[in-house]
């Protein structure tokens, strides 16, 4: 059972150092950028399974890093993460591809959960692609 | 009878229905817009207008029974529908009960104003006839 | 409806035929002499090659039915894609429109004579709304291009408790502002239910958002859950919004059908989520009285079972 691949996008530099140490105590194999133009530069050589994306940040906002993500790589489960609850992005996010979404403050164990039904999807969406 | 047409656009799209406004008023012509047949109606209960442009997707009232109205209660107007959807027994409902013409959106405004002219005269010609037949 | 396939039982007469032959002719033969046992064949001769044409009739037409189904299935298809063509039309020529003429008052600001302070004013605003209507198509085709798409779910088990519980939470936020309180009565014993979860997610949040929009100001959303005989779940999400006219009840489901202004809302919404639901196996839906509110009824088996494309 490999161990979850988690890229954690988020441009509070103390929140994303507490989630990667968190996620990787909990065996998971976690990574922290903080903008959405480093996530991209970073999936161009190294793939995760799954994806936790802030949606407000300066710079590249979380709608455009969540298509860009989902175009370049499709497989990687996005969850969005936010303090600012909004339906329309939530709703304009699950509608691009996004798997889930979280509002901040959020839950440890929550957050857990939800990365390891991400990273259920992501398996069972390569079974399938190779299946076929 | 005035010097320049008197237009009455009724749409329910707000920025559509003004700015055509503002383009048919800078092509000499007196031009006002509202947003339902409800208001097309009082409109002209107040004014008096030559050509009116009737949108034939509205809520409430749509275009095809709003122009069979306007033919009863002001038969000399002329009504130019406009339209985002072509639809043939539509075309054919729309000039039997006297509409002018049947445009689809998008009309180029060049095209949208030759009509208008050529309505209007043909108001003209008509209100002639009549003063001079009786 | 036949289901007879034509090849076994052809073979077996090819078997059956020939000893019932044999088996008649013995006896025709000892008991009714040499003409009898003649005849015998003969007859069963021609039995034999009148059920072989028969058969081979009956799989002609079977694979014509099938032609036909194919047919029909295809025409309908075609109608249908006839009328969303129609109605994508429609929707986008209103913004083409706007464009259209917002580019044509752009031009008259450019005309040198009539320069004014205002020109550049007016420039800036018909740049604007170009690009809002650009938006507006934009969001169409996407969501037509979504709607196209046929997702095949992937399957997972899910809390659908938990599920609704997030998006609620996500609505909540907006719609506290507004007087709009939600209320939940989520069944205890629902057992974990084999979905696509981000599918149903969509679903769900549709459902509350525009139960949000149909009330307005100062409301009431109600959410529950319960399981139905034995094997599928229920959500219903229930609003004390302005409810829907029954001529439209029977069109809501439609691709484009919207009673909100223009510009706002592509009405694809609900047609998504009927087509969500009816993949994920489920039922979709609705109750409404005008003036009084909205129900909508999600039904979605426990076990999801493909559908076949019937």
């Amino acid at each position: 059972m490999h161990k979850i691949r988690v890229l954690i996008i988020d441009d509070e530099p103390d929140f994303l150092e507490t989630i990667v140490k968190r996620l990787m105590k909990r065996k998971m194999d976690a990574t922290g950028v903080g903008s959405g133009e480093d996530a991209l530069s970073l999936i161009e050589n190294e793939s995760f399974d799954v994806a936790i994306l802030d949606m407000r940040m300066p710079g590249m906002d979380g709608i455009e890093t969540l298509k860009e993500l989902k175009r370049k790589s499709p497989l990687t489960e996005v969850i969005m993460l936010t303090g600012h609850a909004s339906v329309e992005s939530g709703m304009q996010g699950m509608q691009f591809g996004a798997f889930d979404y979280m509002i901040k403050p959020a839950d440890f164990e929550e957050l857990v959960e939800k990365v390891n039904q991400a990273g259920e999807r992501r398996r069972l969406h390569e079974e399938r692609i190779q299946k076929s | 009878m005035s010097a320049r047409p008197r237009v009455l656009i009724v749409d329910d799209e707000e920025r559509f229905r003004t700015t055509l406004r503002k383009l048919l008023t800078v092509r000499e012509m007196e031009a006002a817009d509202v947003g339902s047949a409800k208001d097309a109606f009082s409109e002209m209960e107040k004014n008096s207008y030559d050509v009116i442009l009737l949108d034939v997707k509205m809520p409430e009232m749509n275009g095809i029974e709003a122009l069979g109205r306007i033919k009863k209660e002001h038969p000399d107007v002329e009504v130019i529908i406009l339209t985002g959807h072509a639809s043939v027994d539509a075309a054919v409902e729309i000039m039997k009960l006297g509409g002018y013409e049947y445009l689809l959106k998008p009309c180029p405004i060049d095209e949208l104003a030759g009509k208008i002219e050529t309505a209007w005269e043909r108001k003209i010609a008509r209100a002639k006839r009549k003063t001079e037949g009786s | 409806m036949l289901t007879i396939p034509p090849s076994i039982v052809f073979k077996g007469y090819l078997f059956a035929v020939p000893a019932l032959v044999l088996a008649l002719s013995l006896p025709l033969f000892a008991f009714g002499g040499p003409v009898a046992a003649i005849l015998a064949p003969i007859v069963s001769a021609v039995c034999y090659f009148t059920i072989r044409s028969l058969l081979s009739q009956i799989s002609i037409v079977r694979e014509e039915k099938c032609f036909l189904d194919e047919q029909l299935i295809q025409t309908q298809k075609l109608a249908a894609i006839g009328e969303l063509s129609a109605g994508i039309a429609h929707e986008i020529n209103n913004p083409l429109a706007i464009i259209a003429q917002e580019i044509e008052w752009a031009r008259y600001q450019f005309d040198e004579e009539r320069q004014t302070e205002t020109s550049s004013a007016e420039l800036k605003d018909s740049l604007n709304e170009i690009a809002v209507q650009v938006e507006r198509c934009r969001e169409i085709t996407h969501k037509l291009l979504d709607f196209a798409r046929k997702k095949d779910p992937l399957i997972q088990g899910v809390e659908i408790n938990k599920l609704i519980e997030d998006m609620a939470r996500l609505v909540e936020r907006e719609a506290t502002q507004k007087d709009i309180r939600i209320i939940r009565q989520y069944c205890g014993s629902l057992p974990p239910v084999h979905t696509d979860p981000p599918l149903l997610r969509q679903v769900i949040l549709n459902l509350l958002n525009n139960a949000t929009y149909a009330i307005g100001e100062n409301g009431t959303i109600e959410i529950k859950t319960r399981i139905l005989s034995g094997s599928f779940v229920e959500l219903v999400v229930s609003d004390t919004g302005c409810g829907i006219s029954k001529e439209n009840l029977s069109k809501i489901f439609d691709p484009f059908f919207t009673t909100k202004p223009p510009g706002k809302g592509t009405g694809l919404g609900l047609s998504i989520c009927h087509g969500i639901v009816v993949r994920l196996g489920g039922r979709f839906a609705v109750e409404s009285e005008l003036g009084k509110g909205t129900s909508f009824f999600v039904r979605i088996p426990i076990f999801y079972q493909s559908r076949e494309v019937k």
